[in-house]
């Protein structure tokens, strides 16, 4: 914010070209899709930022759009994969439908259980995607709606969002019937695009992961410098303040929550096509508080560095994770990195960097932007 | 009916007994705890390894585990959360970073399976704690058999709530305590060591949760992140309850139990912990300040 703003230019263009230009360096597939998925976790690093670091909502429960958006395209791909269309109806049907079904039910998508033609339209993968795209943003419309009418904030919301994504895990995991459970919709299809097929281990593939990456992050960094992007600061710096000075607050905080969600659902969406599955783990607690954990290690109040921070965390951990006991020791580290960031770089690796340039400017260091407090 | 509500007394006695301590590091000191849930594991393997090690029961556990948890708390605190006050999201995820420490301290057997030592009692594997003779079995209460455990988990619990009450509203710390949460700096002006009530606090809150764990072992199975549900529920019960309120933490607990047990009669447990899940949203929603808040200033 107040480096000069060719600084800031640079630090994202720089990013965007190492992103398009990593497949000249990588040409092992198989990293390649690794790359891709970590581009995804660059995305959800996004959405943090927007709504824990610009609108102040810690929101613990990102995962629910980032799950909803990744079951919607997978419910597609399910239906697209040659078992679904192999089973001997007219309509493609989920195999795990038909191991579950009862003796002598209609093998079709109609009526072979209770739910199952909720499953209708996404034979057409387009609606997939839609839904995908429309359903987090509509559910964050109507929590957002609650909660910032109602005035709720601070940890509140973050306890609200952290039972609601719990509560909709169970839901999901209880309609086995028709989310196949625990084990979640696996053995999917490929996206298509135009009679392209987006094979995860194929470099176009990656393409579209980092294209998407490079969209949501400068169109994100772009919205938040608008007029009300600017009022969404200023009501997360003093939220009265901005309410006496006559701007309908919840108004601004639920559009960014939406935003927010939006671009998780997209992620999730993403992260289907690249690791060709999508489960109930998406929606763990654990899983929301690790978003959590990238993004304060980049840098809460950075678009970049939290998105930065979210890639760095994945791309240690995979070189990590070559034996069992050094991934067990990783999760230490994590542990010990997220207590001392905390304590000692409450700004992530986005305001050293900051600071660091600042210097290198001969400038005095970067006024300390203010610690986002988004409790209380 | 009566076992079914007796199923939900018991479901919420041990979620009062998790969220008693979180009710206090919470409520009187402003810090959100996720390695609480940490402090009930650590609680339940001190139950295991006094089993074996000590060949002690489980009730000999219970003062070795409130002793551990709470010198563990205390660490915590001045290591810590000392510098955190104030900034409750940045206790949340400093005491999370916590709390996977702890979890992998236990899993690797405290760094030593690196050096191809195994502890027995210790690792990434599941324990089990065998119950006592003499609470094994039922017992007739109101014509109705009953487990022994848990109404032995439900006598805790009552006995453990009594001894908390009895603490903050009858000894002098306990004035203490409840001077800091309601005003800190004018409790600071009277003269009141706020440090020193802040690390106690956090100790009896940690060692609270050690006893939980004692009592958790003796009919859950044992292992590193088992207390990661429990933070969540103990956080539910607390925000339900009213921050701050033991009477708030005492109904909420119940009334979560209830609902548990009772909607798990109906459907089955998955379903009922979503309705709990809900009940909780719906509260916060339409009284964000909980069931029982007192007046902070």
């Amino acid at each position: 914010m107040t480096l000069p703003r060719s600084v800031t230019i640079a630090a994202y263009a720089s990013f965007v070209a190492a992103l398009m230009l990593l497949p000249l360096v990588v040409s092992d597939p198989f990293w390649l899709n690794r790359f891709a998925k970590y581009c995804v976790y660059g995305i959800l690093g996004v959405s943090i930022a927007l709504s824990w670091g610009y609108a102040g909502v810690l929101n613990l429960g990102q995962g629910l759009f980032f799950g909803l958006g990744a079951y919607m395209i997978a419910m597609s791909l399910k239906l697209a994969s040659a078992t679904s269309l192999q089973q001997g109806s007219t309509t493609p049907l989920p195999d795990f439908m038909l191991w579950n079904s009862e003796p002598g039910a209609v093998t079709d998508l109609c009526c072979i259980n209770k739910g199952s033609f909720l499953w209708i339209p996404f034979q057409w993968q387009w609606f997939g995607v839609a839904m995908g795209l429309a359903l987090p943003t509509l559910v964050a419309g109507i929590l957002g709606a609650v909660i910032f009418r109602k005035r709720i904030a601070g940890v509140f919301v973050s306890i609200i969002t952290l039972a609601l994504v719990l509560l909709v895990r169970l839901v999901l995991i209880d309609a086995q019937p028709i989310t196949n459970g625990f084990n979640g919709l696996t053995d999917l299809g490929w996206f298509t695009v135009a009679g392209f097929e987006f094979d995860p281990y194929v470099t176009p593939t990656y393409y579209l992961v980092a294209v998407s990456l490079s969209v949501v992050l400068i169109g994100a960094r772009l919205l938040v410098e608008t007029r009300a992007g600017l009022i969404l600061q200023a009501i997360r710096d003093d939220e009265n303040r901005a309410r006496y000075l006559g701007f309908d607050v919840p108004a601004y905080q639920i559009f960014f929550f939406c935003v927010s969600a939006l671009i998780a659902g997209f992620a999730g969406m993403l992260y289907v096509l690249a690791a060709e599955f999508a489960s109930p783990t998406f929606m763990d607690l654990t899983f929301s508080i690790t978003m959590v954990v990238w993004a304060a290690v980049g840098g809460r109040s950075s678009i970049l560095g939290a998105c930065i921070g979210a890639m760095l965390i994945n791309t240690i951990e995979a070189s990590m994770s070559e034996s069992a006991t050094f991934m067990e020791a990783w999760k230490v580290v994590i542990g010990l990195m997220f207590i001392l960031v905390v304590l000692y770089l409450p700004r992530g690796i986005a305001g050293v960097v900051k600071d660091g340039i600042g210097r290198l400017l001969g400038r005095r260091a970067v006024a300390a932007a203010p610690v986002v407090a988004a409790g209380e | 009916m009566v076992d079914t509500l007796f199923i939900g007394l018991s479901l919420g006695s041990i979620l009062l007994l998790v969220a008693l301590g979180l009710t206090i590091t919470y409520g009187a000191m402003g810090v959100i705890n996720m390695a609480h849930g940490e402090m009930v594991m650590i609680g339940a393997y001190t139950t295991v390894l006094s089993g074996i090690y000590l060949g002690a029961n489980l009730l000999v556990a219970m003062p070795i585990a409130f002793v551990i948890s709470a010198g563990l708390g205390w660490a915590i605190e001045k290591v810590l959360v000392r510098r955190l006050y104030g900034r409750l999201i940045d206790t949340l995820l400093a005491t999370w970073g916590v709390a996977l420490v702890l979890q992998q301290a236990v899993r690797l057997e405290f760094g030593l399976s690196f050096l191809g030592i195994h502890v027995e009692g210790l690792g990434p594997g599941l324990q089990n704690v065998d119950v006592p003779d003499f609470l094994r079995g039922t017992i007739t209460i109101l014509g109705t058999e009953v487990n022994g455990y848990r109404a032995f988990i439900i006598l805790v619990t009552v006995v453990m709530t009594a001894v908390t009450w009895l603490i903050m509203n009858r000894t002098p710390i306990g004035m203490q305590v409840r001077a800091v949460m309601r005003n800190r700096s004018m409790a600071a002006a009277c003269g009141i060591d706020v440090a020193r009530v802040n690390a106690l606090t956090f100790a009896y809150g940690s060692g609270l949760a050690g006893i939980a764990g004692v009592m958790m072992s003796g009919f859950k199975t044992v292992f590193p992140d088992m207390g990661a549900p429990m933070v969540v529920d103990g956080f539910m019960v607390v925000v339900v309850g009213g921050v701050g309120s033991l009477l708030g933490a005492v109904a909420a607990s119940g009334l979560l139990g209830e609902i548990n047990g009772l909607v798990a009669a109906v459907t089955n447990d998955i379903l009922a912990r979503a309705v709990v899940f809900g009940t909780v949203i719906v509260v916060i929603v339409l009284m964000p300040r909980g069931l029982f808040s007192f007046k902070g200033r």
